[in-house]
């Protein structure tokens, strides 16, 4: 337990801004987790699936310099 | 705010193109330095007694043209391509998009001049003095506008999830370029790093893990997400993986620089922390490899015939093997032995190889055969060449690597029975040599394969000149 000890009296205010950010970044990736794997979203995510496919209907008669 | 598919959109492509072009021509320079290296080291009468052509000055050279001088032609090419056509919109700005071309062409300009000069930071893949470095902040924030400003113009409601890894990598790059480019100038050509000691080392690596992880990683998986699909002619297997896949990626990459100072004067537990996430990588990475491969899923068949497809596949491959094997690398009892060792340099060219150059040219000859409007490559048979003579060579350079690097390793630890070292350095170098003909032998074919390349690209580009000169076929992208 030694290894993961943590004197918290001799945390400097980096230190706190640290963990503060480390902890809220976390939490962030816990609620892409949710979002993304919710069956409620599966649908809407999904429906993006062939959206690279789809611009091959635009025409571009490309940009002469 | 949905994409009306009857209103024809004309894209800004004109400087795609050029990036595409420069990107071949630098595939080629890059690799040559680096088989010349290569070879230094296993000849070094190669030096010749220059020494603006010995080892310590040509390798900087080496790593900044394939990685910015390359990569950073084929990720600008790519990422103003795709955001145009996953947005239906035309670039913010055209004439910005210009001014970044020859922005970024003037900083490898100055690279090649002053790297053989000597003139060096000597921090790793940062290698330019301070003057390039503020050109580079300029360039690349006018690169990041244009893109971001674009995203922000589209026509389309959703914003497609390579050009999430596109901006991902821009956003990142930017911070992680400025801080760890601090520095004192003492003159025009010298400066001293604001850090120092162990604080230098550990932002030193900080930026180098995320040039990899963000440059290297997520701006060519922006690029396999789109390209993949393309190509295949299929939707991306699971697009909930892929959002994952980026979000992963940021959350995790930042932390993983610490695992390059294994045994140093840096705190204990950085390094534990920075290999303890780097194996938690390997889950969203591998997800998102299997997600690229699974995306043929149906349409496997492809592979027999379109030798494009095979670049970007063999590419998801080698990804997959090198997102595996740098997690290893980083936890410390491997670290103990493979640290400082060639094991690195094969860990390194088998992303490097196998992945950032297999999907920039599978993007490439697909971008091409768009952007000149012509059905095929000059030489679909070439194409073929190439991907053969580019997995080839990486496999020889990599196996090479990593002969050379474990026996280096378990050279240099070997103790007799009177706890004195088995072998002298020098020793250990002299048993590397066979190993070193061999890679050098490994980049000579991956460097055939990028002229061979290049030779197919301007023939491409010259047939269609011509068939467009005689009006017969409009451009399309």
């Amino acid at each position: 337990m030694g290894y993961l000890g943590m004197d918290v009296a001799a945390m400097t205010t980096n230190d706190w801004l640290g963990v503060f950010f480390v902890l809220v970044s976390a939490l962030g990736m816990v609620a892409v987790y949710f979002m993304v794997f919710r069956p409620a979203n599966k649908a809407t995510f999904e429906s993006q699936r062939s959206m690279a496919l789809d611009d091959e209907d635009h025409i571009n008669v490309g940009e002469k310099r | 705010m949905e994409a009306t598919q009857a209103t024809p959109v004309k894209y800004d492509m004109e400087v795609v193109r050029w990036f595409t072009i420069a990107a071949a021509i630098y595939a080629v320079v890059g690799t040559l330095i680096g088989v010349y290296i290569a070879s230094e080291l296993a000849w070094p009468f190669l030096n010749f007694d220059l020494e603006y052509i010995t080892f310590g000055r040509l390798r900087p050279l080496h790593t900044n043209a394939v990685i910015f001088a390359f990569g950073g032609c084929v990720l600008m090419a790519t990422g103003f391509y795709m955001v145009q056509r996953t947005g239906s919109t035309k670039l913010w700005s055209n004439g910005l998009a210009w001014f970044t071309f020859w922005g970024w062409n003037l900083i490898i300009v100055s690279a090649v001049v002053t790297l053989p000069l000597g003139l060096t930071t000597g921090k790793e893949y940062a290698e330019l003095e301070w003057p390039i470095d503020i050109l580079i902040a300029v360039v690349w924030l006018s690169f990041g506008l244009n893109h971001i400003m674009t995203v922000a113009i589209r026509k389309t409601s959703h914003i497609y999830v390579s050009n999430w890894f596109t901006m991902g990598m821009i956003v990142m790059i930017t911070y992680l370029h400025v801080v760890n480019s601090l520095a004192i100038p003492v003159s025009l050509t010298n400066s001293f790093s604001v850090f120092t000691g162990v604080q230098d080392a550990m932002v030193q690596w900080w930026w180098g893990h995320n040039a990899v992880g963000f440059y290297l990683t997520g701006g060519f998986l922006g690029i396999m997400y789109y390209f993949v699909p393309k190509q295949a002619q299929r939707p991306v297997f699971s697009y909930r993986l892929s959002v994952l896949h980026f979000w992963a990626l940021t959350f995790g990459y930042v932390w993983l620089g610490a695992h390059h100072l294994q045994y140093t004067a840096l705190p204990d537990w950085t390094g534990s922390l920075g290999a303890a996430v780097s194996l938690a990588m390997i889950i969203p990475s591998w997800g998102g490899a299997m997600n690229g491969m699974m995306t043929l899923s149906g349409a496997w068949d492809k592979l027999r015939t379109d030798y494009i497809l095979r670049f970007l596949v063999v590419a998801l491959a080698f990804y997959a093997m090198s997102t595996f094997e740098g997690p290893v690398m980083s936890i410390k009892s491997v670290n103990a032995l493979s640290h400082y060792t060639d094991w690195t340099v094969g860990h390194v060219h088998s992303g490097a190889l196998g992945w950032m150059a297999m999907v920039a040219y599978g993007a490439m000859y697909h971008m091409i055969k768009k952007l000149w409007g012509v059905e095929k490559m000059y030489s679909e048979s070439l194409v073929n060449v190439h991907f053969w003579l580019a997995t080839i060579g990486t496999v020889v350079y990599v196996v090479a690597m990593w002969v050379s690097g474990i026996m280096q390793g378990l050279m240099w630890r070997d103790y007799d029975e009177y706890g004195t070292l088995t072998y002298t350095f020098v020793e250990s170098v002299s048993a590397m040599h066979p190993y070193y003909a061999m890679r050098a032998v490994g980049g000579l074919i991956f460097h055939i394969g990028t002229l061979i390349a290049l030779y197919n690209i301007v023939m491409t580009v010259s047939r269609a000149g011509a068939t467009r000169s005689a009006g017969s076929v409009p451009a399309k992208a």
